[in-house]
């Protein structure tokens, strides 16, 4: 069995980029030493990454305020909008308000994709971004576009995104959709999802691609997860029980989350090994990506850090034998 | 401050610390412009008596030569004077001695461990703890507080506390969940869930829910901000609610904000003494969206508790109007079908705004509340 362990999401700021940016807030410090922490916390994580074997690395994405934020200030139609629950957690995003059909401009995103800034080889790292069902019913869509075209419309420009980032170097891409599993669509949004899918794998070509779903149970979209042309897809097992995983088409890559980013309370690696082992049984598997089951952003920085080695303590587990109940 | 007058004004929680509070509880010297701040405000509020030579001393040396507790006194009086200025009829003291509503309520619990910050939103963040072990309290919390805030008082207090389910929610629950052996998936995370909510209900806050009514709290708004983030536990916030009130005799309400509310309905009316329902409205109502239509929720379920209206956004500088909150109130009214029912306050508690924003916004509530109430009863 070949498990490869990978950050899935962005990671919590430091204490110290905690206080520095609360500061900035209050006139403080100065823009110029609160990049200068951003930079040298995202070196940190990007060596933790490889301290841990965890690859392709992120960096982080310590800038971003939310998953859309970037995009809603970077591509035209967009307001950003009021203070919104995250989910079934105690985080919040600016929800973004789409006046008219979005539109991208090159180069007005670049600069949001930490791998520079990390000090990580592009092509060594990993664009996460925002899946086109999870952007498209996330946000406050005034445009007039139905949900079916806006989802539609997002993956094209998602696609343009792709593009842009690959003449920058980078060839591992995630695509966030939460969205999938919290609030299934219904049918004709899941073909405009496949059709949005289908656009950005025009441009990823043989680049690898995983679409990403966390904070539900993946079960009842299981088979559309696997109609989407993406080289894999990763379900979270806190939320997902494994033995719904069966009939996983062959050929597929398969991302189980495995760290718990709803507690601190560190996961046992011999339980991870367990967990894995019956999934890859029941999927029929024999190589899978193992991350967080979540964003580690809803732990503090410590507590995230001590749960890295983990994953390759069940790694280390599995290859001694580990995890056969 | 007649309490059968209609729409009357309330406040819901926090309030933005003054520059010279912050400077005087880090025993520093006042700036020039935190002195001019609190001569300024006191000369507006008259909340600490300028003849008074500790007023003289923290003038001149600021935190160097006052105590802290005078500082914090002197604090909860502001806020106290500031939300009795602007016309509220139930008030607090801005939660000026607290340093925030979940890290304030665990410190005083035993069995929590504060880990590190957890942000919020953009570059807010809260400081976030593990229970790591049972659940416990040395002495019920806040007497003095509320001692202070009795005693110094003009109008109604109203006692803010954060409600068990929150406290567990924001928390990561190592103890409880630890006690599982093996995998922990949704089941296991569940029921861990219940143990750590009802433990804190039982052996923190309802202790001190008691003690406070034996002080003489008679109106205590519990805070479940987090009631909304898993609306499938909403049969919990009502059980957890109902634990930590059991056998007391208080006018409760719970406070709920960014939420969902229709899908807490309709577990949520389990809570049995809960007399008001307080939540945030005007952070979602805009021109093309009426955030007031969803209380007609309230008339489908039949439930006729009263309503905290949230009418004043407190995420955004923009000032409301009178008109707006008027507008607001009216149509809240409309759709309760009876306006007696209605309190009227911001969406949440204000401190994420500079304190003359939050002045200006509360007044402006307290006329559009008055306007409101005119145009029902020709009494303004």
């Amino acid at each position: 069995m070949q498990v490869d362990s990978s950050l899935t999401g962005p990671f919590p700021r430091s204490e110290a980029l905690v206080r520095a940016t609360r500061d900035l807030d209050r006139g403080r410090t100065s823009a110029e030493e609160v990049g200068r922490l951003y930079r040298s916390t995202a070196t940190e994580l990007a060596r933790l990454e490889q301290t841990h074997h965890l690859a392709p690395a992120t960096g982080g994405y310590l800038r971003w305020a939310d998953l859309f934020r970037p995009f809603a200030e970077g591509w035209s139609g967009f307001e950003v909008g009021p203070v919104t629950r995250w989910y079934e957690t105690n985080t919040f995003y600016r929800q973004p308000i789409l006046h008219a059909p979005p539109d991208r401009s090159a180069g007005a995103l670049g600069g949001w994709f930490p791998a520079a800034e990390a000090g990580i080889e592009a092509a060594t790292a990993k664009a996460i971004l925002p899946g086109p069902y999870t952007f498209a019913t996330m946000i406050d869509n005034r445009s007039g576009e139905t949900t079916e075209a806006l989802i539609h419309r997002i993956g094209r420009l998602l696609a343009a995104e792709v593009a842009e980032l690959r003449t920058t170097g980078y060839l591992n891409f995630q695509f966030q959709e939460p969205s999938l599993v919290v609030h299934p669509p219904a049918p004709t949004a899941g073909e405009s999802t496949i059709a949005a899918y289908r656009a950005i794998a025009e441009t990823l070509g043989t680049a690898p691609s995983y679409v990403w779903s966390f904070f539900g149970d993946a079960a009842p979209v299981l088979p559309l997860l696997r109609r989407l042309p993406a080289q894999g897809v990763g379900v979270d097992l806190a939320e997902t029980e494994v033995r719904d995983l069966a009939g996983h088409p062959a050929g597929r890559g398969l991302g189980l989350g495995v760290l718990d980013p709803r507690t601190t309370l560190l996961e046992n690696p011999a339980d991870i090994a367990r967990q894995v082992h019956a999934a890859c049984e029941a999927a029929g598997v024999d190589r899978v990506q193992i991350g967080p089951g979540g964003p580690l952003d809803l732990l503090p920085w410590e507590s995230a850090v001590r749960k890295l080695p983990l994953l390759n303590g069940a790694q280390t587990a599995l290859r001694n034998g580990g995890g056969r109940s | 401050m007649s309490e059968s007058k209609l729409f009357r004004t309330q406040e819901i929680g926090s309030l933005a610390r003054p520059l010279w509070q912050l400077q005087g509880q880090r025993h520093t010297p006042l700036s020039p412009a935190a002195r001019k701040e609190f001569l300024g405000w006191n000369q507006q509020l008259g909340f600490a008596p300028v003849e008074d030579a500790t007023v003289g001393h923290f003038l001149s040396n600021g935190g160097t030569d006052v105590s802290g507790a005078q500082v914090r006194d002197w604090g909860a009086a502001f806020a106290l004077r500031f939300l009795e200025s602007a016309g509220l009829d139930r008030v607090y003291d801005g939660e000026a001695r607290r340093v925030e509503m979940y890290e304030h309520a665990v410190r005083q619990m035993q069995g929590f461990e504060l880990l590190g910050h957890v942000r919020s939103f953009d570059s807010k963040y809260y400081l976030k703890g593990a229970i790591t072990g049972e659940v416990g309290l040395g002495h019920p919390y806040d007497l003095e507080e509320f001692d202070f805030v009795r005693s110094h008082a003009r109008a109604t207090p109203k006692l803010p506390v954060t409600g068990p389910y929150t406290i567990a929610d924001w928390s990561f629950n190592e103890y409880y969940l630890g006690r599982i052996p093996g995998w922990k998936g949704r089941t296991q995370r569940r029921e861990a869930q219940r143990e750590f909510v009802v433990d804190v209900a039982r052996k923190a806050i309802r202790p001190t829910l008691a003690a406070m009514i034996d002080h003489g709290c008679r109106v205590i708004q519990i805070d479940e901000p987090a009631a909304g983030t898993h609306p499938d536990q909403a049969a919990l916030v009502a059980e957890g609610f109902n634990v930590a009130t059991e056998g007391l005799d208080a006018e409760f309400s719970m406070h709920i904000c960014f939420s969902d509310y229709r899908s807490l309905f309709p577990a949520l009316l389990e809570a049995k003494r809960c007399r008001q329902w307080a939540w945030e409205f005007a952070n979602r109502d805009t021109e093309d969206h009426d955030a007031y239509a969803m209380l007609s929720l309230l008339r489908e379920y039949g439930d006729t508790r009263e309503v905290g209206l949230g009418v004043l956004d407190v995420h955004r500088d923009a000032i409301e109007s009178p008109e707006v909150v008027q507008n607001r109130i009216e149509r809240a009214a409309q759709v309760l079908g009876d306006p007696s029912r209605i309190w009227v306050n911001p969406d949440c508690g204000l401190r994420t705004r500079r304190l003359e924003v939050a002045y200006e916004k509360l007044t402006n509530m307290v006329e559009g509340a008055r306007r409101a109430r005119q145009a029902q009863t020709g009494a303004g």
